[in-house]
């Protein structure tokens, strides 16, 4: 009985031992492996981390992904250039595919796990809840960059909400319209085209009191569901209210494929669009002189000094896109820098905030004047906008107004 | 007289991209849901090739158009030849995969701005006049007769060639056919051909008429109301469940809301299903519940 107990206590003491020096060896291993888990934390400490969360796929990605590539490339200029106040800044980069419940796991993964001091949406508008309340929560601000502006930007704004998107549906239709009632000349019965997405219609609505207000009469609405096969029957319809001028704002492919289905019914009016990303070329490829187009970002027919710095960024991070689609993404990355060289080390989300409440960043030229944000304006305070067309005569795209101010007060 | 062209423009559109459905369906039984991917897929080759035969716009087409075949066999022989005595569902599920697949490789290559397949062919889309108050579009005509001769071709091969015949035979009871020495992986795989084919051609005409992005997927799916509306199994019923939406979207846009064109479809598709779930002239015994 004795022995059979000594024998028992001898199996127990090895089982011991051998638990124990598989528990040191599980140790031995798990300290490094903990090591480099959070190496990449260790490592955002060493730089301005930043998290942007973007359509870079999916059926709207033409629209977004130009800007952060563009964005991206003008930081890796800045890192190369020795980076913000000595520290290099890293973006981290997640695809959203223009998905709520994605963003809703970018904005976790960013925060959480990335640490991020400032996260970035370049989505759709049904992509910001999410963001807005994974930001609130974690008190991490939030900059919009090539989406449209969320009125928690307008005054007064949100503590943590910020835009530098070029487009702001309400100021755009006001700017439009007014620069319709100029170059008219005369009576004005206006058509309005767009596509039916909640934020067209609050646009195109309040163009619609607008333009009431400027005496001009409003012949017909036509809102295109996304997408369409044919814009012909839509056209036809605006074409037989007899406009002789229509105003779209809109995603580029409702405006323009409107305007050349109204074209091909023979309607000869004038029609007025936003100027997208892509408006230079298309300008170029439409090559009509009552085709306008109404923007806030200087077209590459401007040939500014920072237009070189452009393309020389474009050829050295081998972007695919048309130079003239990197402006807004150019834009976004001036603005990200002056925020952070304003952001003392080390960084927090809460200095980030801070520094853009009170920032005022030289565009270059690339806008009709600096962008500035102030505690209470989270959008901008003044808003510029220039008209274009395509000259038949020149054979070439012409400014035909150029930058006029609308303060942001919204 | 302008609405009337109009119907005819976008009935064309839905009817080219249904017999796609109709086609694969009729003879193996499958619902390609990849079937939009696909049209796209054949505009970019359109877009290829006339980039690639520059100056040679009708070499350029008559290349894609090849291309669209081959995509179509191939898709059959690499993918839905597996599929083959696996239960529909999974047959359907793999088209879903292939359309995800596809919809990648596409962004990949071609990125996500929009094209102009039309302007590098160097042809431009001319407005015709059509009587005295209507207009057409040169590639909404160009639509209107592809439909009208590839549906023509379509019956006739269905019908006077042994190959048509075999295919029909096929789709009406696989056993029997391959019984009597009828090859039916060849059948399907032509039945696969000639579908992507024709939807290739529709993706191509709508991209020549509207531009070419990645949003052309979804129209894909909005041609497939008119198949199902029309009977899921007949051609004839395409060209009609193809007629019926489309004159219901252009009137309910001119008379009604634009926006209720969206709905229209899916109600007259609800509507169909309750009354006659076969569609116009689909085969009744076929129905089959997942």
């Amino acid at each position: 009985m004795i022995k059979r107990k000594t024998k028992w206590a001898l199996a127990m003491r090895r089982l011991t031992k051998l638990t124990l020096t598989k528990t040191k060896t599980k140790l031995t291993l798990a300290v490094p492996i903990a090591a480099a888990l959070c190496g990449a934390p260790a490592l955002a400490q060493d730089a301005y981390v930043v998290g942007v969360s973007a359509a870079m796929t999916g059926p709207v990605a033409g629209g977004y992904a130009p800007i952060v590539e563009s964005m991206k490339a003008y930081i890796d200029l800045v890192n190369e250039r020795g980076g913000i106040n000595g520290k290099p800044v890293r973006i981290i980069v997640q695809d959203n595919g223009a998905q709520p419940s994605k963003a809703a796991t970018d904005a976790k993964k960013l925060i959480g796990q990335d640490k991020v001091i400032v996260l970035i949406n370049t989505s759709l508008s049904s992509t910001y809840a999410p963001m807005v309340a994974e930001s609130k929560r974690a008190g991490v601000p939030l900059f919009f960059a090539g989406g449209v502006c969320p009125p928690a930007t307008y005054p007064p704004a949100d503590a943590l909400q910020f835009c530098s998107t070029a487009y702001s549906a309400n100021l755009d239709s006001e700017a439009a319209l007014s620069f319709i009632k100029s170059t008219a000349g005369g009576p004005v019965r206006i058509g309005f085209a767009g596509m039916a997405i909640p934020l067209v219609r609050t646009g195109i609505e309040h163009a619609e009191k607008f333009a009431g207000s400027l005496g001009m009469k409003t012949v017909g609405t036509q809102y295109t569901p996304p997408p369409t096969p044919d814009y012909t029957p839509f056209a036809t319809k605006i074409k037989d209210a007899d406009p002789n001028w229509v105003f779209s704002w809109s995603p580029w492919v409702s405006q323009v494929r409107t305007f050349e289905a109204l074209r091909r019914l023979g309607w000869d009016g004038s029609y007025l669009s936003w100027a997208h990303l892509n408006a230079e070329e298309e300008l170029a490829r439409i090559k009509d002189g009552k085709f306008y187009v109404i923007g806030t970002n200087a077209f590459l027919e401007d040939n500014l000094p920072v237009h070189a710095e452009i393309r020389a960024m474009a050829h050295r991070a081998g972007l695919k896109y048309p130079t003239s689609y990197l402006t807004e993404g150019y834009v976004a990355g001036l603005v990200l820098e002056a925020a952070l060289k304003k952001t003392s080390w080390p960084p927090t989300p809460k200095k980030v905030a801070a520094a853009m409440s009170n920032l005022k960043v030289d565009l270059k030229g690339l806008r009709g004047g600096p962008l500035e944000w102030t505690k209470t304006n989270h959008f901008r305070t003044a808003q510029y906008y220039r008209v274009w067309h395509w000259d038949p005569a020149k054979s070439a795209i012409v400014r035909v107004q150029d930058w006029k101010v609308i303060g942001a007060k919204r | 007289m302008q609405l009337a062209v109009n119907i005819a423009v976008l009935a064309s559109i839905y009817a080219l991209i249904s017999c796609g459905y109709v086609l694969i369906y009729r003879v193996s039984r499958v619902l390609s849901l990849a079937h939009g991917e696909l049209m796209m897929l054949g505009a970019y080759g359109l877009y290829a090739t006339a980039s690639l035969f520059s100056g040679q716009p009708l070499v350029a087409v008559a290349a894609a158009l090849a291309l669209s075949l081959l995509v179509g066999v191939l898709v059959y022989v690499a993918l839905m030849w597996r599929m083959t005595g696996e239960s529909v569902l999974a047959a359907v599920l793999a088209t879903i995969a292939l359309g995800i697949l596809l919809r990648g490789a596409m962004i990949l290559m071609f990125g996500t701005q929009t094209r102009h397949p039309l302007e590098e062919l160097g042809w431009t889309n001319a407005s015709i006049e059509v009587g005295d108050d209507a207009r057409i579009s040169g590639v909404g005509l160009a639509l209107v007769l592809a439909t009208t001769v590839c549906y023509g071709l379509l019956f006739a091969f269905l019908r006077m060639t042994r190959w048509g015949i075999r295919m029909r035979a096929a789709g009406q009871n696989p056993l029997l056919a391959a019984q009597r020495g009828i090859g039916l992986h060849v059948i399907y795989a032509l039945a696969w051909g000639l579908a992507t084919l024709t939807g290739g051609l529709a993706g191509m005409l709508i991209a020549s008429d509207a531009g070419l992005e990645s949003t052309m997927v979804v129209i894909g799916l909005k041609a497939f109301p008119a198949a199902l509306v029309g009977g899921l199994d007949s051609l004839a019923g395409a060209l009609l469940g193809s007629l019926v939406i489309a004159t219901a979207e252009v009137l309910m846009v001119y008379y009604v809301d634009p926006l209720l064109s969206d709905v229209v479809p899916f109600f007259i598709l609800l509507a169909m299903l309750v009354v006659r779930p076969w569609g116009f002239f689909g085969s009744r015994e076929e129905l089959d519940r997942v």
